[in-house]
């Protein structure tokens, strides 16, 4: 996969399942689908002619806009699911995510406190699951999205392991 | 007694060391004089009022009802004081085996256990009431980020100090043969610094705060004079009166600073009325920032906080108090403090590095390196228009032990995170971030005010640091290989380092470490 210049050299990324891209398309459509649909409850009124405010190119302008941001962030969508990528490394696992705003991320195995795996009911019938990472410090939002259930499973399995064998105090 | 009580009991007459112990007798009426008072208020105010006014002790139209009255407040005055003294009879605590131990609670029992050598803090506490009866409050604090995991409230001074003497001992891999009961005598501390109170009313008084009330009462002052309307002043009492309060709360809590050294820890002790004893042991601080407000150049003055794993972020007045390792110092008490929290530097140079650190500027003719003479590698000339201002001074440097962080121009900041505490890390590139060929490098600590941030760090830099920090923060961690800091610097009893070990592996799978049990009751 395309790294970004901020990826450490030489790393080889896994990739999260591209069914993911499912799970992304039903939060997208759940989220902005009913927003789009209160913003335009005003222009139903105007034209109704039960409201005299506000006028109707504000009420057009106002879900038109809303409309035009949901279904960029449609077509980032799949390109955004591309660009997750972890890769484990021999005493660290690397996350990386985003394409205008990358972030790559490090969490050392000896520092993670503990290891959750969730599963919601659109990754439940596609077998995906999501895994965390947790260590002392709050600011460590290391979460792995779209991973196979057999998958996240071994992570899971491999990351407690390699953690047990690594782990130091605070 | 209750089947519970039983086994407490039996329990007592099992363990080897440390027998359960309650708190002092007078802590009920010392917490509770609050709601006491309060009693007392509402069925004493009438009654002064009538005095006051030259009238009879007691309403005559009141006659009839004044039985009950009488006999509500005795009831709700006897059911407050029995609840505080059931509360005191069946709080119990132990020290044994490497836990801290409490049972509270006779309705919904409670009983709490925490590993010594977790310990990320002892706070020894007196508000002034407490101080009065020579009382005081123990609060043991554990890596959990949020109220103190045990709080014993309140113990006589001395055995309060003698308790935080033993936990410590235990904590730092002191054994005593078990069932001797030996007093353990406190460590020895070493005066570091203190705080003169004059620099500390002067730091309140040139404080950003003050610069804002002075703008906002001039605009007040402004407004009433173009509005011709002097009733706008009478709207600013409640305002003025909590402005004086915050003050005051600032004045009372950094009065009389002072830090000192001892082999248990960092001392930290403050307060005028409510005086306060913090004990941070080796090793437990996450992170340390120094900074400096514009104003207080004039002065030379710095402020410190620090992030420690139990205290959790500030969020309130007290949680500010307790994370601030210094309210107000010259650059030499920072020199010190520093010296303090991070004993080895890693570097040959310490104080040259951390004055660098704290106001040194990259020259602005750029050469193509962006390392300068002074060790910092600081934002390249290509990003200046990201930090116009701030281009020049931010910067980072690893030494062999920490990693220090400068930034700001105006509001000088140096940041410092020991390799070994970095929890994880990450590089955050944002659009504009990439056209101009910089990013910033994220280090995540335990919750607290300083949040270090690398800003704006060239991309090769920063790449490269992210690696090599990693690898620095594993080989740290390497080094440091137990939580008990006495078998961390010299194995005296290697069996009881290697005890600890597995059991530490286990234990640590779980961020709390507190064993919490809750049983109903009746």
């Amino acid at each position: 996969m395309r790294t970004g210049a901020i990826d450490p050299p030489g790393v080889q990324w896994l990739r999260v399942s591209p069914k993911y891209v499912t799970v992304r398309l039903v939060e997208w459509a759940i989220g902005n689908l009913v927003v789009i649909a209160v913003l335009s409850l005003p222009l139903v009124f105007v034209l109704l002619g039960w409201w005299r405010w506000p006028p109707l190119w504000l009420a057009i302008a106002v879900p038109a806009v809303m409309l035009v941001l949901a279904l960029w962030r449609l077509i980032l969508i799949p390109r955004q699911v591309r660009a997750i990528g972890y890769a484990e490394r021999d005493d660290d696992l690397l996350i990386r995510r985003g394409i205008f705003f990358q972030r790559t991320m490090v969490v050392p195995y000896g520092r993670m406190q503990y290891v959750d795996v969730s599963v919601g009911p659109v990754e439940r019938s596609l077998g995906l699951c999501t895994l965390k990472l947790h260590t002392a410090s709050a600011g460590t939002n290391a979460h792995l999205p779209g991973l196979p259930a057999d998958e996240g499973a071994r992570l899971r399995e491999q990351l407690s392991a390699r953690g047990e064998a690594r782990l130091a105090g605070l | 007694m209750s089947p519970e009580d039983s086994a407490a009991v039996s329990l007592t007459d099992k363990t080897v060391d440390g027998d359960w112990k309650r708190v002092h007798p007078a802590s009920p009426f010392v917490r509770g004089w609050v709601a006491l008072a309060a009693v007392g208020f509402f069925f004493g105010r009438d009654a002064f009022e009538r005095m006051l006014q030259g009238r009879d002790f007691v309403d005559p139209n009141l006659s009839g009802r004044v039985p009950w009255l009488l006999a509500g407040g005795a009831v709700v005055l006897l059911l407050t004081v029995g609840g505080f003294i059931l509360n005191w009879y069946f709080t119990r605590y132990q020290v044994a085996e490497g836990f801290v131990r409490v049972n509270t609670g006779f309705l919904f029992k409670q009983q709490r256990q925490a590993r010594l050598d977790r310990v990320q803090a002892i706070d020894i506490v007196q508000p002034l009431l407490a101080r009065i009866f020579g009382l005081a409050e123990l609060k043991f604090e554990v890596a959990d980020a949020g109220e103190s995991a045990v709080r014993l409230a309140y113990l006589p001074i001395d055995q309060a100090k003698q308790l935080r003497a033993t936990i410590l001992a235990r904590a730092a891999g002191v054994v005593s043969e078990p069932g001797s009961s030996q007093e353990i005598p406190e460590a020895p501390e070493h005066v570091v610094l203190s705080v003169p109170p004059g620099r500390l009313l002067g730091s309140l008084l040139l404080s950003e705060q003050t610069v804002g009330i002075l703008i906002g009462a001039a605009a007040v002052v402004s407004t009433s004079v173009v509005l011709d309307n002097t009733a706008i002043f009478l709207a600013l009492i409640p305002g003025i009166l909590g402005i004086g309060a915050s003050y005051w709360s600032a004045f009372n809590k950094g009065y009389n600073f002072t830090a000192a050294i001892s082999p248990d820890g960092i001392r930290l002790r403050y307060g005028l009325l409510d005086t306060q004893a913090q004990t941070l042991p080796p090793g437990r601080i996450q992170a340390v920032m120094v900074r400096q407000p514009p104003i207080w150049r004039i002065f030379g003055w710095y402020r410190m906080h620090v992030n420690v794993a139990g205290y959790g972020a500030a969020g309130n007045s007290e949680g500010a108090a307790r994370t601030m390792l210094l309210p107000v110092g010259m650059k030499s008490d920072v020199l010190r403090m520093m010296s303090l929290v991070l004993p080895d530097p890693g570097v040959e140079d310490p104080e040259s590095v951390f004055v660098a650190g704290l106001e040194g500027l990259a020259p602005a003719q750029a050469s193509h390196t962006s390392t300068r003479a002074d060790g910092f590698t600081t934002t390249p000339r290509r990003a200046w228009l990201l930090a116009p201002l701030g281009w020049r001074r931010n910067g980072f440097l690893a030494t062999g032990t920490a990693l220090l962080i400068r930034s700001g121009r105006w509001w000088r900041t140096l940041v410092m995170v020991p390799h070994q505490r970095t929890q994880s890390m990450a590089l955050h590139q944002g659009p504009l971030a990439r056209r101009f060929g910089v990013a910033d490098l994220v280090l995540h600590t335990t919750a607290g005010p300083v949040m270090p941030r690398v800003f704006q760090a060239g991309v090769a830099q920063a790449v490269e640091l992210f690696d090599q920090q990693a690898a620095r923060a594993r080989a740290a961690r390497k080094r440091q290989t137990s939580e008990q800091w006495l078998a961390q610097v010299a194995p005296q009893a290697p069996e009881v380092a290697a005890a600890a070990q597995p059991g530490q592996a286990i234990q640590a799978e779980q961020p709390r470490t507190l064993k919490q049990e809750e049983s109903h009751d009746g």
